[in-house]
């Protein structure tokens, strides 16, 4: 209060007229700056907000192929809700993303240490790195589904010749083995990204840092966690947040590897959404069914953001 | 000594040129009117097997050029062919002409009406042949889709396997089946049965067999499920199956095989029998003819109460949408003609639908396809004793039987649990249509 009654008045002049070019340059300047603005607006209605609009619309409707669709209420949840597979993808889309998202953050973190290292052919590796991330999907897919072929398949082949296994194993097959190899091949397809993410986030962590904490005696381990882990917060939380999104949504591995088999062992939303939409030409159950996942998939990217911004907070 | 200086275009002249190139391309398409006015036809075509889809695409190109249209072919395989179909409808940018799909879309509307090109053909070729009419005419009379070819499965054997174990001719019943392919098998270098029991839509060849044991999943109609009053025999089916598994006659990893695995098992001589299209015996004919001496070819066995032997069908037909439809109707008049379908046929693997196609050497030259022809005069249309509807359709793309196979096997559920999912699952589909 006193430092208010104690504050100082300045006669300031104010113009009779306000001068009209400036005003006019302003007015133009912002007219220009919203023009320009109007092409990525209408790119972003048009290509984000229209199909995620009509997609909601749809899950409310009953549309098939070719008519219009009708307004049917919530008619589409409740039966996607009551299918039997329905629980099971659920379960399945958030085991496969957890794991998958784990094993890829690890692996990458590992393979983006040993490449930041001073080791000989470091830039063939680092180039070599890329390739299961470059291939086309398909391809990785076909390959790990003949690796894990129980009658020709490699790994099948090489357990057997080291006598560790005494009969073939039905990796893809067997409820005990099938989500974990689905697993195991998307992880091995994605695991790049982190690791080059990773890398090229280490590469911007100054040298001095290491110096300082080598120099009050900290281990390996201490310096990776209280020097490079912190130093890499920021890039960690955009490559979980990005990879959760592409991870949840991803169709490939399972659709090529097991066609969410053996009896919805592997059967996830996207693959439920597909066989709904693409196979039964039901498009209203199709949008029920995403629509249904879009809780789930914005609760796991808000879940890593948060637990992210709290431990580049701390 | 060379010049050196550059030429500049003065401003003049840089407008007289652009000028000039502007008239020139504005001018084109009245120098080629002839170009300009050929119609365009846009023709997605099934792609399976390459020699019988060359002879179909070779055809349709050979016919664009005498009849000076602009083709535009497409190769669809008949896995990605619905997905594509209903982006195009969605899309509006959907072709004129497409092979299979044909019951798909005359129930949601999308085609035009053909029933001047069936009745046509009819008359002019002798007629249809076996259950063709029943899969083209609607019950008000309407056809909106022209059948070219049968195909179904039928039983390929390891003949050799066979006469080894000392067992001779076709198993005739589903349990002949069993008792052959658990003498003819060395594992693990050959299993008995080759067949899928997946979430892919092979392994719907269950569901033939659970007919056999005298079930069916709904009404007359098509409407109603029944299946549950059939319970004792989808026991006999169940017990059947179990046995089947437990005598380990299958390769591991048929319950996620796709739809090419057993193709590849026999191809790769790891099957004694296998339920496939003749696909397989044309592709052994050209690239192992060795194994294809070996190989026989039978109708499928009976089961106690029946023998069903579905076929399925490549059909023809126009999208509502054409710009061009008298044109796309004289496309598919010209691709049923008896000369081309001779040459076609001789290389593919449909059966006859005309009666003028019954005439044709392939049938007589080739031990594999005299079956087809058997196949086409006598067989049901798919889901039969049930009514082929989008109800039973969707229920097959689910792979509903194949499911409750999988469900004793994969999670070891019992017979009861599994067939309640059955009925709760048949029931909801069948409910959408009523």
């Amino acid at each position: 209060m006193a430092m208010r009654q104690r504050s100082l008045t300045v006669d300031v002049p104010i113009p009779e007229t306000v001068p009209r070019r400036p005003w006019r340059r302003v007015d133009r300047e912002q007219l220009v700056g919203k023009a320009m603005l109007l092409p990525t607006v209408l790119i972003l209605v048009g290509l984000v907000l229209y199909p995620f609009v009509y997609s909601i619309w749809l899950s409310f409707s009953d549309k098939t192929i070719g008519s219009a669709g009708r307004f049917v209420g919530l008619a589409n949840f409740r039966y996607v809700i009551a299918w039997p597979q329905f629980s099971t993808a659920l379960l399945n889309t958030v085991v496969f993303t957890v794991c998958a998202v784990a094993i890829k953050l690890v692996l990458g973190m590992v393979v983006a240490l040993v490449l930041n290292q001073q080791i000989r052919g470091r830039n063939f590796f680092r180039a070599f790195l890329l390739l299961p991330w470059v291939m086309p999907a398909f391809v990785v897919y076909l390959v790990w589904r003949w690796l894990f072929d129980p009658l020709s398949g490699l790994i099948n082949y090489a357990l057997l010749d080291l006598g560790i296994l005494k009969t073939p194993v039905a990796f893809l097959s067997e409820r005990s083995t099938a989500m974990a190899s689905v697993i195991v091949a998307h992880s091995w397809r994605a695991f790049p990204f982190f690791a080059i993410s990773f890398l090229a986030g280490m590469q911007t962590i100054a040298q001095e840092l290491y110096d300082s904490a080598q120099v009050d005696g900290a281990s390996r381990w201490q310096q990776f966690r209280h020097v490079t882990l912190p130093g890499l917060y920021q890039i960690i939380g955009v490559v979980l947040l990005l990879s959760t999104i592409w991870t949840a949504n991803a169709f490939e591995p399972v659709y090529l590897l097991t066609g969410g088999g053996p009896s919805d062992a592997t059967m996830v939303y996207t693959l439920l959404a597909y066989v709904a939409g693409m196979v039964n030409l039901r498009l209203g159950e199709a949008a029920a069914i995403s629509t249904l996942f879009l809780p789930l998939l914005v609760g796991l990217v808000l879940a890593v953001t948060i637990l992210l911004h709290k431990k580049a907070e701390a | 000594m060379a010049s050196t200086t550059t030429a500049r275009t003065t401003r003049r002249q840089f407008l007289r040129s652009t000028a000039l190139t502007a008239g020139a391309a504005s001018a084109l398409p009245f120098a080629a009117p002839a170009f300009a006015q050929r119609p365009r036809l846009v023709y997605w075509c099934y792609q399976f097997l390459k020699s019988s889809d060359d002879a179909r695409a070779n055809f349709a190109r050979e016919w664009a050029k005498k009849n000076n249209v602009d083709l535009q072919l497409s190769m669809v395989p008949w896995k990605e062919f619905m997905p594509k179909i209903t982006a195009a409808i969605e899309a509006k940018a959907t072709p004129d002409i497409v092979e299979s799909g044909g019951v798909e879309l005359r129930g949601r509307g999308q085609l035009l009406e053909v029933t001047d090109i069936y009745q046509k053909l009819e008359k002019t070729y002798g007629g249809w042949v076996g259950c063709a009419p029943k899969f083209m005419r609607e019950p008000d009379g309407r056809v909106h889709h022209i059948l070219y070819g049968f195909q179904g499965f039928m039983l390929i054997a390891r003949d050799d396997l066979i006469a080894q174990a000392g067992l001779k001719g076709a198993p005739a019943t589903w349990a002949d089946m069993l008792a052959y392919a658990k003498k003819a098998q060395q594992p693990p270098r050959s299993f008995g049965f080759g067949i899928p029991v997946s979430n892919q839509t092979d392994s719907n060849v269950w569901e033939d067999v659970m007919k056999s044991h005298g079930a069916r999943l709904a009404d007359e109609a098509g409407k109603r499920v029944v299946l549950g009053d059939h319970k004792r025999e989808v026991w006999e089916f169940l017990d059947y199956f179990t046995e089947t598994w437990k005598a380990n006659v299958f390769p591991p990893g048929v319950t996620t095989w796709d739809n090419t695995m057993n193709n590849s098992t026999f191809q790769a001589g790891k099957a004694v029998f296998v339920l496939n299209p003749v696909t397989l015996s044309l592709w052994l004919e050209a690239n192992n003819p060795e194994l294809l001496a070996k190989t026989g070819h039978y109708t499928y066995p009976r089961g106690p109460k029946s023998l069903i032997h579905p076929v399925n069908f490549g059909s023809r037909s126009i999208l509502k949408y054409t710009k061009v439809p008298e044109l796309a109707k004289q496309f598919l008049w010209d691709s049923m003609e008896p000369g081309k379908m001779d040459a076609e046929l001789s290389v593919s693997q449909w059966g006859p639908v005309l009666n003028a196609y019954l005439a044709f050497d392939v049938w007589k030259k080739k031990s594999f396809m005299k079956g087809l022809v058997e196949m086409s005069m006598r067989g049901e249309p798919e889901g039969w004793p049930d009514a082929f509807n989008d109800a039973w359709r969707e229920q097959a793309t689910n792979t509903t039987i194949s499911r409750m196979l999988q469900r004793l096997v994969v999670d070891n559920w019992s017979r009861e649990k599994a067939f309640a999912e059955t009925l709760d699952v048949l029931g909801k589909i069948y409910g959408k249509y009523a």
